[in-house]
């Protein structure tokens, strides 16, 4: 038994920030797998670890730790091994403003898109008796909401519209920055690469219109630079889902614009 | 280093960044705005996107060695990086993460319900040419909104549960303790900055909440505070508001 267990789902999204920073910094930990489309998040044995039911959530000793971007933080200061923050006020400062941008602002168009492609299909053929319970345990109003939408696939076109409009924006800004340094936010790879891939890893997949090698270099660039690392390999192999078997994409040496769909 | 702040009022994202500033003895340029009336977007660096972007809608605009940076609780964290004295945030690894997640907290739900609550009694009101040079498309969205007085009542209604539940979370954190984090912190400059204008528009939220009324009482005191509050051109610094975040729009 390892002193560290991270309850988790695929190495994608807030799941993977966490997986991926352990790995990094070559902490091994139990991990505990919790099947998303399964509602694993809601069920009482794990509400008694993290009652607001959201995932990761991360045990070390006796304390529980949510919130995966203060997650990561917490995992570089407390272990030993690479620094994953730079040692720069400012770097840092910017590694923190494009961790909030994109968990706050940008992921959850992503995840808008995403659920009604992936997790409201996945779910729909299970019994609707079984799936309405299962939204009646989820905890935070919030999340209730979210999952009826999913279940349903009940979005309205100009809130996918919107989402579709911030994904495309926030395309174009992580093509500008990766233009001006190797690295997202600092001269260093750092938590701001990590939290990038886990929303981007799939990108030339899931908006080939928008990125690719002509239109996105430096986007291209780095997702294989990162891919390319021996912790997000061992991350990714542990995904189950085809969803997150689409990183291997960046294994293609070139993902032109004229690629089929 | 030369560094400029370009300031708001004292209240919101202004004063964590002044409170910061002076808890820290950092030396800078102020530069006050008139944040109500869009002013930050007539700056050299509005197009940038650490500012035209910022989450936080209308906050406050540090340029240090010719970077802009915008996020009250990052340039929070910045300066108490670089600054002198008293660290604002725990020392432990765990201290920093209740500081990070309980900041989160605030930004997500309780910044934006307040911004909505502020917006509404005391209504920002920017120039039409100065708005056209908005590079957030969805910022301006939240200006017209705000422009045109149309608040919707589920989005009031929501907005004041938020702050009953922040103003909850601190009664119940301030139990056998004086500040959120056990010493004076960033996590009660951001809390007491987005609060403090809600005693008079929430009231309800405090009745019956001994610890966290004299707590606000208590940051308020800090020597920080009141040199930022202190330059506050309006009688009352809590009644001035600008857009803030977005409230939520998916999970």
């Amino acid at each position: 038994m390892h002193s560290v267990t991270l309850y988790h789902w695929e190495p994608n999204a807030n799941s993977g920030k966490p997986m991926l920073a352990l790995m990094e910094k070559g902490v091994a930990f139990n991990s505990h797998y919790l099947d998303l489309l399964s509602f694993d998040q809601h069920k009482p044995e794990y509400l008694a670890i993290n009652p607001q039911g959201t995932i990761p959530a991360m045990l070390h000793g006796q304390r529980v730790l949510t919130e995966s971007t203060a997650i990561m933080e917490y995992v570089d200061e407390v272990f030993e091994g690479p620094r994953l923050m730079p040692a720069d006020p400012r770097d840092r400062w910017r590694v923190r403003w494009w961790m909030k941008f994109m968990d706050q602002w940008l992921a959850p168009s992503f995840s808008m898109i995403g659920w009604k492609v992936f997790v409201g299909p996945a779910v729909r053929s299970r019994d609707p008796q079984e799936l309405q319970a299962a939204v009646e345990r989820i905890p935070l109003p919030e999340r209730r909401v979210a999952w009826r939408k999913a279940i349903t696939g009940e979005f309205g076109a100009e809130e996918l519209a919107e989402s579709q409009r911030r994904v495309a924006l926030g395309i174009r800004m992580l093509e500008e920055e990766l233009a001006k340094r190797p690295w997202l936010a600092s001269p260093q790879f750092s938590l701001a690469d990590i939290n990038g891939f886990n929303l981007a890893y799939a990108l030339p997949v899931a908006q080939p219109a928008l990125s690719n090698d002509e239109l996105t270099p430096n986007i291209l660039r780095w997702l294989r630079t990162v891919y390319a690392r021996p912790a997000t390999k061992a991350c990714w192999a542990m995904g189950r889902t085809s969803m997150v078997k689409r990183v291997t994409i960046l294994e293609q040496p070139h993902i032109g614009a004229d690629r089929p769909a | 280093m030369s560094m400029t702040l370009y300031h708001g009022e004292p209240n919101g994202p202004s004063l964590t960044v002044l409170a910061t500033l002076f808890a820290k003895e950092v030396q800078a340029e102020l530069v006050a705005l008139d944040l109500a009336r869009g002013e930050r977007h007539g700056l050299a660096w509005a197009q940038e996107p650490a500012v035209a972007m910022s989450v936080e809608g209308e906050g406050p605009v540090l340029v240090a060695d010719g970077e802009a940076m915008a996020d009250s609780v990052f340039i929070a964290c910045y300066l108490d990086d670089i600054g002198q004295g008293a660290a604002l945030r725990p020392a432990d690894p765990y201290g920093r993460w209740e500081t990070m997640t309980w900041c989160r907290q605030i930004i997500e739900r309780t910044a934006p319900a307040a911004a909505y609550l502020g917006c509404r009694a005391h209504p920002p009101r920017a120039d039409a040419a100065l708005l056209q040079r908005l590079g957030s498309v969805d910022l301006r969205a939240r200006w017209e909104q705000v422009m045109s007085g149309n608040f919707s009542e589920d989005h009031l209604s929501d907005s004041r549960t938020k702050i009953r539940q922040a103003v909850e979370k601190i009664e119940k954190r301030l139990d056998g303790r004086q500040w959120l984090m056990g010493t004076f912190s960033i996590a009660d400059i951001e809390s007491y900055a987005w609060l403090a204008g809600m005693v008079a528009l929430v009231p309800d939220a405090f009745a019956g909440r001994p610890r966290a009324t004299a707590w606000l009482e208590r940051v308020k005191g800090q020597p920080a505070l009141g040199r930022a509050l202190s330059l506050s051109r309006r009688a009352d610094p809590a009644a001035v508001w600008s857009v803030g975040p977005e409230i939520n729009r998916w999970g």
